[in-house]
């Protein structure tokens, strides 16, 4: 689904991601640990195509596209979705408005009828249901006054209603107590397709036990230095990230 | 060139005045005569303000000293179904309307007013409420220190007067509607007065509206004085549309007695010039006061707002919100004084002023100022000039939303921010829908949302 091959990016002239190869099949979710300041973040930012941050080498290929040749909206019309670490609050624009522009200009790249308001709230309302949201949030301005974790659950309603083909989940866990990361980490599961698939950033390995994940590639210093299997986020867990250092170290 | 060097326009008003005194004046009792007199002599003295002056520094007027306008004697015909288009939508109201400044009966409706409770033209007021109307009929707003003032006081005949009796809850919104149109090819002027007088206990929630009948350059030059008394609640929503080429000016004064609440809130999108003088002078204790406001500006339109909030009781919160929006070559000023009597301990006073600069060739000058002469009080004061937050734009984005629509939407939502402060849900709404539509035919309607509320 997703090629990334020697992924260089800076932001303001200094280089955070230093080579990032990973490739992404459909039905896979994908772990990207690492310590903070390792470049996780930046590299799922750098995926969606936020305009702060520089490549200055390497492609990444989605579904045959170069996706680095495309705007941040052209990618969300390919399939691409970030669920923030920070959703941004947008106060006299309902949640409902929000989610209907977006979607109706994903469908209408796609070639698809729009959905009328009749139609988009019928379908709004059972994806609520997935991330367990009181209808009420409908006509809420977006992401004003939520707590953190109806943020992120609301962006896991987001992505719930706009089918990305892979998503990228940023701390997703971030701010969440254990009750909220059950939802939404069930949530995400339910959306889980053979057709889709899933990239999760995150520090802790907590969210793994609800996310099972299928790999995990820990980064530091702008690299993946050890990919493994969910067995590889139990070892980092119990060890932090210094095992990994001191392997690189003895390595080197 | 010192522009205060110029009689021959103050002049103009001076023989304007001659002119008004045979005609029209004459419907007011004489001691508002003495009053109009003195202050046409202040401004035949002064003049109008130049930008030498610190108070009008950036704000500069020198196209309104050049332009002989003409007082307006009478009402003028406005095309029908202007004023029904002009009224908060689905909404019973009181309405009363003037046009060029003078009492439209026939387009004014205020049937039904809670008992003694009374919306009327000034004119009449002086008959029916003499004893109000002399109690506090410029009391307040002290005419030698604006010019603009200063000219209206001269001009003082006609205006809205409201006058809630003690204890009395006005249920529906008192409207008013101020249009402004052309008259025989002539730049009009306006100098429209208001009296607003709540007495202890009352509640009323007023709009006070200005539109332009059509693209004029006419001057409408307001003097507004609100009388809250104590535990009185007032809220008044003040929207001021004016066609691009017009003048507009307003000194809003209110007295504020203890225990009494006032929201004020300003919508300013009108005028080729445009300022608004606020004051609020808090004379009482445990005193409440928000004053919000929110401009827009565009093409090489220039909206000052010039607040000043003044504490003399002790447990007083003050709350400032004032936000703008500046497109092409547009300016704003916004000067905040915030004035704290040795008395007025715990004071809590909160002034912000955030501008979203939307083009490069946009400038707005912001100058909070504080004088705090009390030594247990909580005044906070802040200042943003910004673009568009990329990542906010960003976060729509990689909803598949577009460039234009993501400006759009961020737009509303950044004028949300300062219209969610009005109170009344209809009058909010209302306010909402006049942003919303003046942006669209900024930014197009495709890249605009419909309001949904909360």
């Amino acid at each position: 689904m997703i090629e990334i091959k020697n992924l260089h990016a800076s932001v303001n002239g200094k280089e955070i991601l230093k080579g990032i190869n990973l490739k992404v099949n459909a039905g896979e979710v994908h772990a990207i640990m690492g310590p903070n300041g390792s470049g996780k973040s930046t590299l799922a930012q750098v995926l969606s195509g936020h305009p702060a941050y520089t490549v200055t080498q390497g492609e990444v290929i989605f579904e045959g596209q170069n996706l680095l040749d495309l705007e941040p909206e052209k990618r969300a019309h390919a399939g691409v979705f970030l669920a923030f670490q920070y959703p941004v609050e947008i106060p006299g624009v309902s949640n409902s408005y929000f989610l209907k522009a977006g979607l109706n200009e994903i469908r209408k790249s796609r070639g698809e009828e729009e959905l009328d308001s009749m139609q988009f709230l019928k379908m709004l309302k059972v994806k609520m249901k997935i991330v367990e949201m009181d209808p009420s949030f409908i006509h809420r301005p977006v992401n004003e006054g939520f707590s953190g974790g109806e943020k992120k659950r609301n962006e896991i309603l987001q992505m719930a209603v706009l089918e990305p083909k892979l998503a990228i989940l940023d701390e997703t866990d971030s701010g969440l107590d254990i009750d909220a990361l059950k939802i939404v980490s069930s949530g995400v599961n339910k959306l889980k397709s053979p057709q889709n698939a899933t990239i999760v950033v995150t520090h802790y390995q907590r969210l793994l036990n609800y996310i099972v994940p299928d790999f995990v590639h820990v980064l530091v210093n702008g690299r993946i230095v050890k990919s493994g299997g969910k067995e590889l986020a139990m070892e980092l867990e119990a060890n932090g990230y210094d095992f990994i250092r001191e392997e690189m170290l003895q390595a080197s | 060139m010192d522009e205060k060097i110029m009689p021959n326009k103050n002049d103009h008003y001076v023989s304007e005045f001659e002119a008004f005194q045979k005609n029209g004046a004459s419907k007011s009792p004489l001691w508002v005569n003495d009053v109009r007199t003195s202050a046409l002599s202040v401004f035949a003295e002064r003049g109008f303000p130049t930008t030498k002056e610190e108070d009008w520094k950036y704000t500069n007027v020198s196209a309104i000293a050049k332009s002989p306008f003409t007082y307006s004697s009478g009402t003028s015909g406005i095309p029908a179904g202007l004023v029904a288009s002009l009224l908060v939508k689905d909404l019973e109201q009181y309405v009363i309307v003037f046009i060029n400044g003078h009492v439209s009966k026939e387009h004014s409706n205020v049937e039904g007013l809670p008992d003694g409770a009374a919306v009327k033209n000034l004119i009449e007021a002086y008959v029916t409420h003499t004893d109000i109307v002399k109690e506090h009929l410029a009391k307040y707003v002290p005419f030698n220190k604006n010019p603009f003032t200063a000219l209206n006081t001269a001009f003082i005949n006609d205006g809205a007067f409201i006058h809630i009796p003690a204890h009395v809850e006005v249920a529906k919104p008192i409207h008013l509607l101020f249009i402004s149109t052309q008259k025989e090819g002539k730049q009009i002027a306006s100098h429209i007065r208001n009296l607003i007088v709540v007495e202890e206990g009352a509640k009323v929630n007023i709009a006070h509206s200005f539109y332009s009948a059509q693209a004029n350059s006419n001057l409408t030059n307001v003097v507004t004085e609100v009388v809250a008394k104590k535990r009185s609640t007032v809220e008044l929503v003040k929207v001021q549309c004016e066609s691009d080429l017009s003048y507009h000016f307003e000194n809003l004064y209110v007295h504020q007695s203890h225990e009494s609440r006032v929201h004020v809130f300003s919508l300013a999108v009108g005028g080729a010039i445009a300022r608004n003088d606020m004051s609020v002078i808090i004379d009482g204790e445990s005193t409440e006061c928000n004053l919000n406001g929110l401009y827009i500006t565009s093409g090489e339109q220039l909206i000052d707002h010039h607040t000043f909030m003044h504490h003399i009781h002790p447990n007083c919160p003050s709350h400032e919100l004032f936000k703008g929006i500046l497109m092409d070559k547009s300016r704003a000023v916004f000067n905040g004084k915030v004035y704290v009597e040795p008395e007025a301990q715990k004071t809590d006073s909160k002034q912000t002023n955030r501008n979203l600069l939307l083009s490069d060739d946009a400038v707005v000058d912001t100058k909070p100022e504080l004088e705090i002469f009390a030594d247990d009080v909580k005044c906070t004061h802040g200042a943003a000039v910004g673009g568009m937050n990329e990542t906010h734009s960003f976060y729509l984005k990689t909803r598949g939303i577009t460039e234009g629509s993501a400006r759009g939407i961020l737009t509303v939502g950044f004028a949300a921010e300062a219209t969610q402060k009005i109170v009344h849900p209809e009058l909010r709404h209302h306010v909402d829908v006049i942003v919303v539509d003046h942006l669209r035919t900024k930014f197009g309607t495709a890249n605009l949302p419909d309001i949904v509320h909360a």
